[in-house]
């Protein structure tokens, strides 16, 4: 048998003081009028917005904690030895490589900072073509450089939280293409193309590709519990359901489990 | 005393090589000699992990997981993570395993000091790491000389799908771009005379892994806690996933898949939602999925037959497409980037006209994901509507996903001249150190 455990179906016990609403976008009159909601109401009318916000900056806190959790190739409370003898290392940096038990958040860390550091020093050097490569490199700050470290991945030295991404060559596609009719391409100029073989690789972090364009289909929402369309919002994480069947066992699961 | 080192490094390298396409999840391996015409079957793929059974007490090492007959709370320990070598005390002890000891087999098995080292990285590694590896390769295993380039670049070196066959087979295709959807992540690398244009490489955060422990979460949240069953739930995805042809589909599909509200039950679609059947690890190592049947699925909370087979029922509904659709949105569950095909046109964006043109004429899919039922046309379609009108697109996946950078990799390694012209010997090595090499290789 693989090792599988019966879940609780739904607890359904709702926490008090909070409630989920039909999310038609933040509408403060609806919550001042709600007789059950007097206390919630009080304190969220001065400060509505602000609690939105502080909301929706949780939100954002735990998305990136459960794509981390997605995201692991290894579980660092799992223990696996090497089995049997094997080789001894035959010089010191053999020795130190093969001991190291860093996880790669580690060695992208360090890249980032050093990175960091060549950027702020390479600034307000005249050089242009030194500093193009830098400057490319960095055009995107890593999605996940935001996730806050658990104790566990805590990496001494600077710490990289919440940045926006900042973009310096997002130029998008479609204008490029769509400006060209069916007429041939000019032929490849010679000198731009030594200049793109002759470019450094990217940073990790700049190489991830940007998020969809602003003017699609807006994000999809779905359901935390069944995974069908999520039309309410729970007011207490900002995760979405389906109706009050999936409410009570997200309530019971997984409402704040990232938080 | 330095003009040592020159002619002793020409001299130096082996006719033999050791192609290796260090995966996350496997090992893609094979010697190839010099001159020979090397094809699919002279590559070995070898599970990259050691892992460690809580109920068989039994360690596995690589390929020994072939052995293993009770998968159930499998823990995995993988040196490579987010496609990059990071542990090598378990990578040492994986290739010492698999490439030099026993279970190589003695037609396998290499002697490093009488071999080359091709060996292929994931692009965007981290200097430092790259440091390491070669240290390791030199200093720790003495391979006789060695090179190191991102695997995607070997794929150039196959004979272009329509060529003629008068195409010299030591070039290179001109204007080739891989979209490698793997186990670690998902990249687009578009290849100009098998020479990467960096610039323009972008990566997806989406791959194998990330699904299967996607599935691995779904199922634990809706059904069991399976959270410990990562290698069951990699089986599971590998059997049940499809990519739905398109958003209407996608939106039509999970309709047929909902449960509906209180007091108005739907009734799901058992053309889509299948029951997996999952092994118990006695009488069955593997488990299979059937159409869904709502009343013996009932009977799974509890309500076992007291004679017969027992049975655990995992359903599956909307999971079997809405977990690899992450490869086209993975904004639904939350990640900022765009899917594999807006990808690929940002990657073009920053390229000019005429090598867009060239690599939209030849792209090549490579890595498992592309195995799921459903990928490549829905890859197809999506960037058949981004491409402008009047652009020949072209996408074909590799005949062997899995191996196919592999074996690109073994043709390259099977002409003498061109390969002399990358290796560096570990003479030259032992003579100007590490950085050097990292700079050498990049
Ligand atoms: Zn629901
Ligand atoms: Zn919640």
């Amino acid at each position: 048998m693989p090792h599988v455990e019966v879940l609780p179906n739904s607890a359904a016990t709702v926490a008090p003081g909070w409630t989920y609403v039909v999310d038609t976008g933040y509408d403060p009159s609806k919550v001042a009028i709600n007789p059950k909601n007097k206390k919630r109401a009080a304190a969220a009318a001065p400060g509505g917005q602000r609690a939105e916000d502080e909301l929706s900056a949780r939100q954002q806190t735990a998305i990136a904690r459960r794509i981390a959790e997605l995201e692991r190739d290894n579980d660092p409370k799992q223990l696996i030895t090497v089995p049997g003898k094997s080789s001894v290392p035959k010089t010191q940096n053999a020795r130190r490589i093969i001991q190291y038990q860093r996880q790669i958040k580690h060695w992208l860390d360090d890249e980032e900072a050093q990175m960091g550091q060549a950027a702020t020093t390479s600034r307000g050097s005249v050089s242009h073509a030194g500093g193009r490569g830098a400057t490319q490199a960095l055009r995107r700050q890593s999605t996940f450089a935001s996730v806050p470290a658990t104790p566990v991945e805590a990496t001494p030295g600077p710490a990289t939280m919440a940045q926006t991404p900042t973009r310096l060559d997002n130029t998008f596609a479609e204008d490029a293409l769509l400006s060209i009719d069916q007429n041939l391409p000019p032929p490849l100029n010679s000198a731009e193309l030594e200049a793109l073989l002759a470019a450094p690789p990217l940073s990790y972090a700049a190489s991830h590709a940007a998020p969809p364009p602003a003017g699609g289909p807006p994000q999809r929402q779905f359901c935390d519990n069944c995974g069908y369309w999520g039309q309410i919002k729970c007011r207490k994480c900002g995760a979405r359901v389906c109706g009050m069947e999936c409410k009570d066992a997200h309530e019971a699961t997984r409402c704040l489990k990232w938080a | 005393m330095p003009p040592k080192g020159a002619k002793k490094a020409a001299a130096a390298t082996a006719n033999k090589t050791l192609v290796l396409d260090n995966g996350a999840y496997t090992i893609k391996a094979g010697i190839v000699s010099t001159g020979a015409t090397p094809t699919y079957d002279d590559c070995r793929v070898v599970p990259n992990c050691i892992a460690r059974s809580t109920r068989d007490k039994c360690t596995y090492v690589g390929s020994e997981l072939d052995g293993c007959r009770d998968f159930g709370e499998l823990a995995f320990r993988r040196p490579v993570e987010k496609g990059f070598i990071v542990n090598w005390e378990a990578e040492k002890a994986i290739w010492e395993h698999e490439l030099m000891g026993e279970a190589a087999g003695a037609w396998w098995r290499c002697d490093p000091t009488e071999t080359n080292l091709v060996l292929t990285e994931k692009p965007n590694c981290p200097k430092e790491l790259q440091k390491n590896c070669d240290e390791v390769v030199f200093e720790q295993f003495e391979f006789a000389a060695y090179y190191r380039c991102v695997g995607a670049t070997l794929n150039a070196y196959h004979a272009p799908t329509a060529a003629s066959s008068l195409a010299s087979q030591s070039l290179p295709q001109e204007c080739l771009l891989i979209v490698d959807t793997s186990y670690s992540d998902t990249t687009i690398l578009p290849l100009y005379n098998g020479k990467l244009l960096q610039s323009a490489v972008r990566r997806l955060t989406v791959g194998g892994k990330l699904l299967t422990n996607y599935l691995k979460e779904l199922s634990s949240l809706r059904h069991y806690n399976m959270m410990e069953e990562t290698y069951l739930l990699n089986e599971i995805k590998e059997a049940v996933s499809y990519v739905v042809p398109s958003s209407q589909q996608f939106a039509r599909d999970l309709e047929r898949t909902w449960k509906g509200r209180v007091g108005d039950r739907r009734e799901l679609d058992a053309s889509i939602v299948v029951d997996y059947v999952l092994p118990d690890y006695e009488n069955a190592i593997h488990g299979h999925a059937r159409p869904h049947d709502a009343a013996k699925s009932r009977m799974r909370r509890g309500l076992q037959p007291l004679q017969g087979p027992r049975e655990d029922l995992l359903p599956l509904g909307n999971e079997r497409f809405a977990v690899p659709e992450l490869l086209f949105n993975p904004s639904d569950i939350g990640i900022q980037e765009a899917g594999i095909p807006g990808a690929v046109m940002e990657s073009l964006s920053v390229l000019p006209e005429a090598l867009k043109v060239g690599l939209l004429a030849n792209v090549v899919v490579v890595g498992g994901n592309s195995l799921i039922a459903g990928f490549m046309e829905r890859l197809e379609t999506e960037l058949r509507a981004l491409v402008p009108v009047g652009y020949l697109l072209n996408v074909t996946r590799a005949d062997d996903a899995v191996k196919h950078t592999w074996l690109g990799g073994a043709r390259f390694a099977s002409e003498q001249e061109r390969l002399r012209e990358v290796l560096v010997t570990k003479a030259e090595y032992d003579e100007r150190g590490s950085t050097w090499l990292v700079k050498r290789f990049s």
